[in-house]
Formats: C-alpha cells, structure tokens, sequence
C-alpha cells in the first residue's frame, strides 16, 4: 500500500496529474468568472448560469456545423447570442426583482434554469452533438501530453482576469460598476442610473458565459443537461472564493481543481470529489464569508 | 289477427334485443385491450445514451402488433411515460401508471439503477414487468421476484464474454499469454457498470489474468483525467469499459488529448451501443473499437432464424429510419427493445390468454415460466427459458440470452465474437496510424 503510494508520488504521472488539476482549473475559473460579476454587482445568484452556457454551446455547434461557419466566428457569435440572453435575463426578469427577497431571486433564476432546460430540449431534442474539432495536444516528453484545449481555456481565464481587472480598476464604467457594487442606495441618490449599469454587468456576465461555451463545446458533447454537470461545481467555486469576489473565485478554482485530480490519483477518481467537497465544508466552518474574501 | 300482430311486435321487439346483445358483445370485442404501461427516459442524459432508441423499438414492435390486429383479440394500449434519467421519477412514473392509469402490466426500462429499485416494487404490488433493457444482475439477483421477468442479457454475461474473447486471441493475435495480459477495468459506479464489470473482474481473476486497475466513477463527472493518467501509468494492454453517455465520449476524448494508449478497447453496450455517436466524438479513431451487446438483429445471417423473423427484421429496420432519416449506422439498441417485445407479444401473451385465461399479473407469470424459444427463435438469434423455482438465484433471467462481441470498422458493425457468428476476423491488435494505438 505504502509502497504503490510513494510510487505514484514519484512516478512523472505525479506531475501530468498537478497540471491537469491546473487546467482542469482554468476551465472552472473561467465558468466562475461571470456569476461572480453579477454577483458581486447585483447580488443575485443566477443559479441558471450554466444553462446559458449550454445555450451558447448549441449557438456555436449549429453556426459552425450546421451553418459552415468558421469556428473563431462562431465562438463570436456564441459570445453575443449569450450576452443578450445575459441582457434579457436582467431585463425581463431579474429587474423587476431587486428588492425581492433573495430566496424569491433564486426560485426565479432556478425557474429559468428549468426554462432553459426544456426550451433546449424541445427545440434541439435530446441528441447528444459533437463539434467533431479537436485541438490535439502539446507532447511535453513520450508519456506527457496536455490538452491543447485546455491550455487555451487557462490562458482565456487568465487574460479575462486580467482584463476584466483593469476595466474595473481604470474605465469610467468600471469604475462606475464597482461604486454601485459597494454602496447601491447611495449611487442612487448620486443621480446613478443604475438600471444601465445593471444590464451592462449583466451582458458582460452573459459574454463570459459564451466564452466558457466555446471552450467546453470542444471538450464535450452539448446536450440539454450539460448544465447539471457544471452548474453545482461553479457556485461551489464562487462560494468557496467569496461569492463576488472574482480573483478569489479565480483562486478557489484551482484549489478545487487540484484538490479533485490529486484525490483522484491516488485514490479512486470519486474520492477527488470527495475530497474537494470535504474541503468545501471545512472551508465553510472556518471561513464562511470565503477562502479569499477580505474581511469587511 | 291480434294474436299476430302481437306475435309480430313479440318478434321485432325480441330482433332489438338481440341486435342491441350483438351490438354490446361487439362492441365489448372492440374494446378488449391490453394496457401497457411503457417506461423509457426520452428525457435526460440517458435518452441520448440509447433509452430513445430503446423506446423507439418497443414502440414499433406495439405498432406491428396493433397493425396486425393485436393478439388474441386483445388490442395494445400503450401508456409511454418518461423517467427523465432518474431513478426516482421511475418509480413514480411506474406506481402511477399502475395505481392510477390501472395499467395490466408494464414494459421497457433502460437504466440498471432505475431497474433495481422498480422492479422491486412492481412485485411487491403484484404487477407483471416485462425487462427489454436493463442488464444489471442486480435487479434480479438473489431476489427471488415473482412477476419480474427479462429476456435481455444480464451484465455479468456481457464482463464474462469480452473476457471469454480475450482468452481465446490474445496469445493468437496479441502474442501474450492470456496470464500476463494486463487488463484495466473501468466502470460507470451504479448498478449497471459496477454488475458488468464484476463479470469482467471474476472471469479475469478465474483465468489468471493480470488486473492492473479496476474502478468506478461517475457517470456525469465532469473531468476524467486523472483517470486517463492513473491508466497511462498502469499501461494496460487491454481497456475493459462501461460506460453511458457522455461519459464515454469524454473518455474517448480525454484519453486522445493525453496519450493513453492500448492494443484493444472493449466497450460494454449503452454509449458504445450508439455507433454513430462515437465516429461523430472521436472521427475515425472510433474504428476497432469492441462493442459487447446483444447482437444488432440487422447483422444476424436470416438463414439462422425461424421463418418469418427477417421480415420483421426489415420492418423494424424500415420503421427505424423512417422515425430518424439521419441515421448512417443503424443501432443495435432499436433492434434489442423490439425484439425483447416481441417475444412478449408473441410468446407470453397469447399463452396467458389461451391457456391461463387472461391478462392478470397470475396468467401472465404462469405463460412466462412456460416460454420454451430455441436459440434462432427471436429477432436477436437467442432463445429463452425462464428458470423455474429453484433453479437459479436470478428468477425471472432468460437463461438462453448471450450478448456477442461486435467490432466496429469503419462506420460498419461485424460480429467478432463467438466464432460461429463472426462475420469479421477480429482487428487485433490496434492498427499503427490510430490515435490509440501502442506505437
């Protein structure tokens, strides 16, 4: 026992195992990254979110395989179709429940998921549909190889980081968006149209969510239920970052994403999410407001 | 004259009567019907995964039937209900359509893990339940059902024979002897995975064979790479998999991105049942790959049938692309469900009501412990024999069912395994030029 552990330790597949939890990471900090703007802006929770992923996956699949569109195109088209679904989610129903009660906020957005869900089913059916593009992979040595999907998807997550960083920190509306995220009565009363800045966070949620769609459109089959496999996954990473705290959510992904490829290595595959959800709890006991939030 | 006048009324009114008996008995003839109840997930991951072919032949085969005026008077009344890939959805669809639908009996399911739980229940109501699908041992092992039957395969045959294959050619076609081929074994972890793959682990440790990893996860997990790496690092000659969808094609992808590799890979029916799927995920790298299932009724030689058989072969096969024109490679999944309805409908059925007397869960039973098929009597080539008492600690098994092996080449299906059936001298190993194989 003692002896196929430390063989494993030392085995060079120990170290495919950390960078595949690192990539395995990018994917989920990219999926993290727009629930945690609107969250951290409007303070509601679109437990929907990963639906309008699954949404912007079929956008891209049907443009690009049906339509003959070139994939970058696509992928560009995915990421408006998104946006404006983002856009509408705000506009025709989260607006009119602002001053609603939070748990009122979730039923809505968990009714909408179910919308989603059943709007893609009756209108794609239950297929499962493939891309059919594959990116292949870097050859680190003759046993190592990375997916050059994910590679591309850790890199996104982090430029998006990056820029969403700067535009908050140096744009007037960036600006604008992080006031109305600290005081929103006040900003208000500061002549503020927050409605505009609402639906603006909102579109830009919505994009980052078609982001994450053509990425995962090349890893996985799209079909009505992909959001079931990402969806708890993502708000657990939010949750354990700090819900609106974005360079933690960003963090707690890789976190939870080593935490699941190592677990899984050395033990059988389940236990990495054991594991992960095991830390998940800890972490709640010990810290509830967020592995990474600052303290208010 | 009064008195035949009278007499003349007394005769007319006594035509009406009669007319009006002719008309209700009529009428009651019409109207006699079995109900069905049908349970398929035509929602949910496993629809894709095959439960919507599945259904779709159950479907056909009623429509057959109906078409060719029932059976025994008897019209099908089917009830489709959906189990949305949930097991407890199963069982309220299943309860519901027996309490308040008041179905004679129900028919279908796809999922071991819906299986395992409903069929326990629809004995423990005294409900006839006819299996096309489901393979777990679990449903029925060590249960000692009553009304629970299944002329399907059950999972420990399909782990046994892809063994049983690998037996007989790996010394032949791979040059290693069958006790040092090292065999991984992997499994989606509900009842369906975790019964075939105990047939793959207990027929592999019987002959000696060197298990280098055998494990379980989730059907729906998102990542499976660590996976990939524990089997790179194991370097199994062999990968045993079972699996639905999307987990296999996820597999398949993931073990493509990083570089697993293998002589042969042996899939065990659901996702690897939906040929076109796989050449759709992975391209050509799909082909050799090795299917255990029962086998596709469209690739059976229609010599080895009964008389009349292929014709309902052609008729499934013609419904089948009329209901999905897309389809390139023909499932075998379709086949599987209708012809394990038609040996309901042609077997049971007309026994329980010619010589039990009716449609009750009783008559039924009793109909099904008589079924008597010799190997080439249904659509899918096997026969069936139910156990009596006694005899076996699965009642309800159809003892004469054998899945086969089938290998894929090029978008085509042949038969790999048992020899007499082989309609392919199977690939093996791999051929150099795919993304899989040892270089």
């Amino acid at each position: 026992m003692f002896a196929e552990f430390t063989e494993a330790l030392f085995s060079i597949f120990f170290i495919e195992t950390l960078i595949n939890g690192l990539l395995l990471g990018g994917v989920l900090a990219l999926l993290s990254l727009g629930l945690n703007l609107i969250f951290g802006v409007i303070d509601v929770v679109w437990i929907c979110y990963a639906e309008i992923i699954m949404l912007g996956m079929y956008t891209i699949y049907f443009l690009h395989v049906d339509g003959g569109m070139p994939l970058i195109l696509a992928a560009a088209c995915g990421v408006g179709v998104t946006a404006l679904l983002g856009w509408l989610t705000h506009r025709l129903v989260i607006g009119y429940l602002l001053q609603a009660a939070p748990i009122n906020q979730l039923l809505a957005t968990g009714g909408l998921l179910f919308f989603f869900q059943g709007a893609a089913m009756v209108a794609f059916g239950i297929e499962f549909r493939n891309l059919g593009v594959s990116l292949g992979s870097l050859a680190l040595s003759e046993d190592i190889y990375l997916s050059w999907t994910r590679l591309l998807s850790f890199a996104i997550a982090a430029g998006v980081v990056v820029v969403l960083y700067q535009f908050l920190s140096r744009s007037y509306l960036g600006a604008a968006i992080r006031a109305i995220s600290q005081d929103r009565e006040i900003m208000i009363l500061m002549g503020v149209n927050t409605k505009k800045l609402y639906l603006l966070t909102s579109a830009i949620g919505g994009g980052l969510a078609g982001l994450a769609a053509a990425l995962l459109a090349l890893q996985y089959d799209v079909h009505p239920f992909i959001g079931l496999s990402f969806g708890p996954i993502t708000f657990m990473v939010c949750v354990m970052g700090g819900l609106g705290n974005m360079v933690g959510g960003f963090l707690a992904a890789f976190v939870f994403s080593e935490l699941i490829t190592i677990g899984g290595y050395f033990a059988e595959l389940e236990w990495g999410y054991v594991l992960a959800f095991a830390f998940f709890i800890f972490a709640m006991f010990i810290r509830p407001e967020g592995l990474f939030a600052r303290k208010s | 004259m009064r008195s035949l006048a009278v007499t003349r009324r007394l005769l007319v009114g006594l035509a009406a009567v009669f007319a009006l008996f002719a008309i209700t008995v009529g009428a009651q003839a019409a109207e006699k019907k079995i109900k069905i109840g049908v349970i398929y997930d035509y929602t949910g991951p496993l629809a894709g995964g095959g439960s919507d072919l599945q259904a779709l032949g159950a479907k056909i085969m009623i429509d057959h039937i109906n078409s060719q005026g029932g059976v025994e008077g008897y019209m099908i009344e089917p009830i489709y209900a959906d189990a949305q890939s949930k097991p407890e959805v199963a069982i309220n669809e299943a309860v519901r359509l027996i309490e308040q639908e008041k179905v004679d009996m129900l028919l279908g399911f796809y999922s071991s893990a819906q299986c395992v739980p409903v069929a326990a229940k629809v004995d423990s109501l005294k409900k006839f339940m006819w299996i096309t699908t489901c393979i777990s041992p679990a449903v029925l092992k060590g249960r000692n059902l009553k009304y629970v039957f299944r002329p399907q395969v059950h999972g420990a045959m399909f782990g046994e024979l892809s063994v049983d294959f690998l037996n007989s050619n790996a010394q032949s076609k791979l040059g290693i002897a069958p006790k040092k081929l090292r065999v991984a074994i992997i499994h989606e972890d509900g009842p369906y995975g975790s019964g075939v793959a105990g047939g793959n682990a207990g027929a592999a440790k019987k002959l000696g064979m060197n298990i280098v990893l055998k494990e379980g996860y989730s059907a729906t997990a998102p990542d499976l790479s660590s996976l990939v790496t524990k089997l790179k690092r194991k370097k199994p000659d062999v990968i045993l998999h079972t699996g639905y969808n999307p987990d296999i094609t996820l597999f398949l992808r993931q073990a493509k991105e990083q570089g697993l590799r293998w002589k042969a890979l042996i899939g065990h029916g659901a996702g690897y049942g939906v040929v076109d799927k796989l050449f759709d995920a992975i391209g050509d790298d799909a082909s050799h790959i090795f299917n255990v299932d029962p086998v596709s009724i469209w690739k059976l030689d229609p010599k080895s049938l009964a008389p009349g058989l292929s014709d309902i072969t052609a008729k499934v096969g013609a419904e089948y692309m009329k209901a999905k024109p897309d389809t390139k490679t023909k499932s075998a999944h379709v086949g599987m469900a209708a012809s394990n309805a038609l040996v309901f409908f042609a077997d049971v059925l007309p026994r329980a009501i010619k010589k039990y007397g009716g449609i009750d869960a009783e008559s039924l039973r009793k109909a099904a412990l008589e079924t008597d098929i010799a190997p080439g009597g249904t659509l899918l080539g096997y026969g069936v024999k139910f156990p009596k008492a006694g005899e076996s600690d699965m009642m309800g098994q159809n003892m004469r069912a054998s899945p086969v092996v089938m290998q894929y080449v090029d978008r085509k299906v042949y038969i790999a395994w048992p020899k007499v059936l082989q309609t392919i001298d199977p690939v093996l190993p791999l051929p150099k030029g795919s993304a899989y194989s040892k270089k």
